[in-house]
């Protein structure tokens, strides 16, 4: 959660306010030489993405695409084009050159998991950016120049170096060091003989210049994809709906092949999954309070899919919490217990994305630990198959300890959520006493 | 019917208001100086009515050409034979003729606890609701103890413990001419006491039986507690009404455990106030067998058809109000 926040994808939405960008202080450096007759040569075949509501035609958010060689179809970001995608009965999209011409956009195809999509344009490239079968090698260190349109407020390219493939989300991204802003989605970063790196994608808050790009390996399937399809879908709905089910299955996969790792929250070892995409972090409440201790382990996956402004999914966050007494009697302790595990939200029903979460409670246990247990689902509106888990465990075992779990998995199928949930029913334990 | 006879005003719900004695018939009554009994009433005329015995002993009320007339039961009458036990009204006024020789009720049995009045039960009242704030206050005070928590928890609840009582002391005075003060306060921090205790019987009974529904259906039961604190300060109003404020209380109870549930299942969408029991206990009071994780993973497994189901209606209902999403 906490991450995510921080991750800021280049979109620029019509709801963001104006002034807010401004605050965010870093200066586009001055084009080198390279940098001007790149952009006189790329110029021609970037465009300015628009998803403009039907109803007036006023936009409401806007991104960037390149031409694909001579021909009128142009990448982009997945997410600069989620609201015609997922909405087409509200949105439409318009594109707009750097000469100012505006034309429609026919959506072709999505990736939702690299954050991809290839629409279809009513002009042609003059031939500047192409995805080959064989594609550039990059060196870390190596300039590469980001093209877009920031901000809405006119094309721009600005200049970076290329610092390696990062491992933290869950698909493969390019960092830059450089600046990408919101309205930068989905325009292209080459390299200094115009040779395609990646497409913009996103950009750290906390950081400066810390941007992300997605390898232009993922644009040429795409365009293989595009090249083979033989007609365009009706409902992308179905489509994304298909891409977020091979998601999950591949999250958990990997998240199966991934062993356990076990954190001690003495006197209980609580599994949790600490990986490259699996990050923990550990809290105490240190010497605040003289009467009961705290200690909590949270692990997030550190990326989570984007499927419209307001869905995230194919995430999963886990948290552990030890509260101990030190010198409360029972019922005090309960009463703090009690609090700690009431009100955890479980999403409303007046949501429109998912459905009222649905609960089962029992007291259970696995043999090692008795728990008191919660788990909730609910499932997507708009997606077949898949569902939000939350399940809640508090130890039952002790009068003078709880341990409580929370853990989220979203966006998976039944099956998949109640494998995650047994997993983390089954391998709670207290060790043995000493 | 032997005099001396007495002439009563009474109020709507049929309390004596005002008496007057008069010794012999016929009795005249009306605004006019010159009656027997004078009303205070611009709806009645000077010479309204006249009282007297007819032949068959009993007394009449005989009108004497007033606008308003003599009103028995909703009709006008114009002569109207009554008894010690029949009220007319003349113009706004309930008026009712006892003589001398009228067989009251039998003494009723007292069942007022008459040292528990005034100071006792005030003072009772008062350390019943600071008790009851210091023991919510440590219940929750789980970091450094600081007086000033206490004292504002018990100033707080002192407060609204005095505001209650004292409207229900007015609402005493104002209709039984006495103020009951103590009893009050003392039946409001009783039902305070009362809740307390049964929501902490509620959450260790569904703890230890494993009995969701106990602690996620509170809400009507305070509310009954709530409405039985309320019979009780319509009882000490006026003890001889019982099986009315007894009605009263119940549909009041009715009323507002209905409106509690409306509102959780608006804004929660479940009539439950949470959607799982949260209320933890020491491990030597859950009673009941602890379920193997299969089984609990199976219960959870049959939820799909549920949720599936809702989602289904969802989008049907969707495919009719064309975009109603909320995508901005």
């Amino acid at each position: 959660m906490r991450l995510r926040s921080l991750l800021a994808l280049t979109l620029f939405c019509a709801n963001a306010s104006a002034a807010e960008p401004a605050e965010d202080k870093v200066e586009l450096p001055t084009p080198s030489s390279s940098a001007q007759r790149l952009y006189s040569k790329a110029k021609a075949d970037i465009v300015q993405l628009r998803s403009l509501l039907k109803n007036g035609r006023t936009q409401s958010s806007v991104g960037s695409g390149f031409l694909i060689g001579n021909s009128d179809l142009a990448v982009t970001n997945y997410h600069v084009m989620s609201q015609i995608a997922l909405e087409p009965d509200i949105y439409v999209g318009e594109y707009v050159d750097t000469y100012g011409k505006r034309g429609t956009v026919e959506l072709l195809a999505v990736d939702v998991l690299h954050d991809l999509a290839v629409v279809r344009i009513d002009r042609r490239g003059g031939g500047f950016f192409n995805v080959p079968d064989k594609l550039p090698t990059l060196v870390q260190g190596q300039y590469l120049y980001s093209l877009g349109n920031p901000l809405d407020l006119g094309f721009a390219i600005s200049e970076g170096a290329y610092n390696g493939i990062i491992s933290r989300s869950f698909y493969d991204q390019l960092m830059f060091t450089g600046p990408i802003n919101a309205g930068m989605s989905g325009g292209p970063s080459v390299t200094v003989d115009g040779q395609v790196a990646g497409v913009n994608v996103s950009k750290r808050l906390d950081g400066e210049l810390v941007s992300f790009l997605v390898p232009v390996r993922y644009v040429r399937d795409l365009l293989k994809r595009v090249a083979a399809q033989k007609e365009v879908p009706k409902d992308f709905k179905l489509v994304v709906g298909k891409q977020l089910q091979d998601h999950q299955a591949t999250m958990m996969a990997r998240l199966e092949k991934t062993p356990l790792t076990f954190k001690e929250l003495k006197p209980y070892r609580v599994p949790v999954w600490e990986s490259d995409q699996v990050r923990c972090w550990g809290r105490a409440n240190g010497k605040q309070s003289k009467s009961y201790s705290y200690d909590q382990v949270s692990c997030a996956m550190e990326s989570a899919l984007y499927v419209s402004n307001q869905t995230q999914t194919g995430h999963i966050s886990i948290e552990h919490k030890l509260l101990q007494s030190i010198d409360l009697g029972d019922l005090r302790f309960a009463a703090l217990a009690s609090r700690s595990f009431q009100n955890q939200s479980m999403g409303g029903h007046k949501d429109t994305r998912y459905t009222a979460p649905q609960c089962t409670e029992q007291f259970v246990t696995n043999g090692k630990l008795p728990m008191r247990a919660v788990l909730c689902v609910r499932a997507y509106r708009k997606f077949p198959e898949l569902y939000d888990f939350t399940l809640l465990t508090a130890s039952t075992d002790s009068d003078r300890m709880s341990l409580q779990t929370r853990v989220d998995t979203s966006g998976v199928t039944y099956e998949n959520g109640l494998r995650l949930a047994r997993i983390f029913l089954e391998q709670a334990s207290r060790e043995v006493q000493p | 019917m032997n005099a001396p006879f007495y002439v009563e005003v009474l109020t709507r719900n049929g309390e004596v208001r005002h008496r007057q004695r008069v010794d012999a018939l016929p009795i005249r009554i009306g605004q006019g100086y010159d009656n027997d009994y004078i009303l205070d009433d611009p709806h009645t005329s000077a010479h309204h009515v006249v009282i007297d015995r007819n032949e068959a002993g009993s007394l009449d009320v005989l009108d004497l050409g007033s606008r308003n007339g003599v009103v028995h039961k909703g009709k006008r009458r114009e002569r109207l034979t009554i008894d010690g036990n029949t009220v007319f009204r003349l113009g706004h006024t309930n008026l009712r003729v006892r003589s001398a020789d009228f067989s009251v009720a039998d003494e009723m049995r007292d069942t007022t606890f008459h040292r528990w009045e005034g100071w006792p039960p005030a003072v009772t009242g008062l350390v019943l609701l600071a008790l009851l704030s210091l023991e919510t206050t440590w219940l929750t005070d789980t970091d450094k103890t600081e007086t000033v928590r206490y004292v504002t928890a018990m100033v707080g609840m002192l407060v609204a413990g005095l505001v209650w009582s004292g409207g229900w002391t007015l609402a005493n005075r104002i209709f039984a001419g006495q103020t009951r003060f103590g009893r009050h306060l003392f039946i409001a921090a009783s039902g305070m006491v009362v809740i307390e205790v049964v929501s902490l019987l509620l959450s260790l009974a569904g703890y230890a039986f494993s009995l969701e529904t106990l602690t996620r259906f509170g809400g009507p039961v305070m509310i009954a507690i709530t409405a039985g604190m309320v019979f009780f300060h319509l009882v000490t109003i006026s003890p001889n009404n019982g099986r009315r404020y007894a009605i009263i209380s119940v549909l009041l109870m009715l009323l507002g455990s209905a409106l509690t549930l409306t509102f959780n299942y608006q804004n929660r969408g479940m009539l439950a106030e949470e959607p799982y029991m949260s209320e933890l206990f020491a491990p030597s009071l859950h009673l009941t067998a602890d379920h193997p994780i299969d089984e609990f993973l199976a219960e959870t497994g049959k939820l799909k058809s549920g949720i599936d189901e809702e989602r289904s209606k969802a989008l049907s209902e969707e495919g009719e109000g064309e975009g109603d999403d909320e995508f901005d």
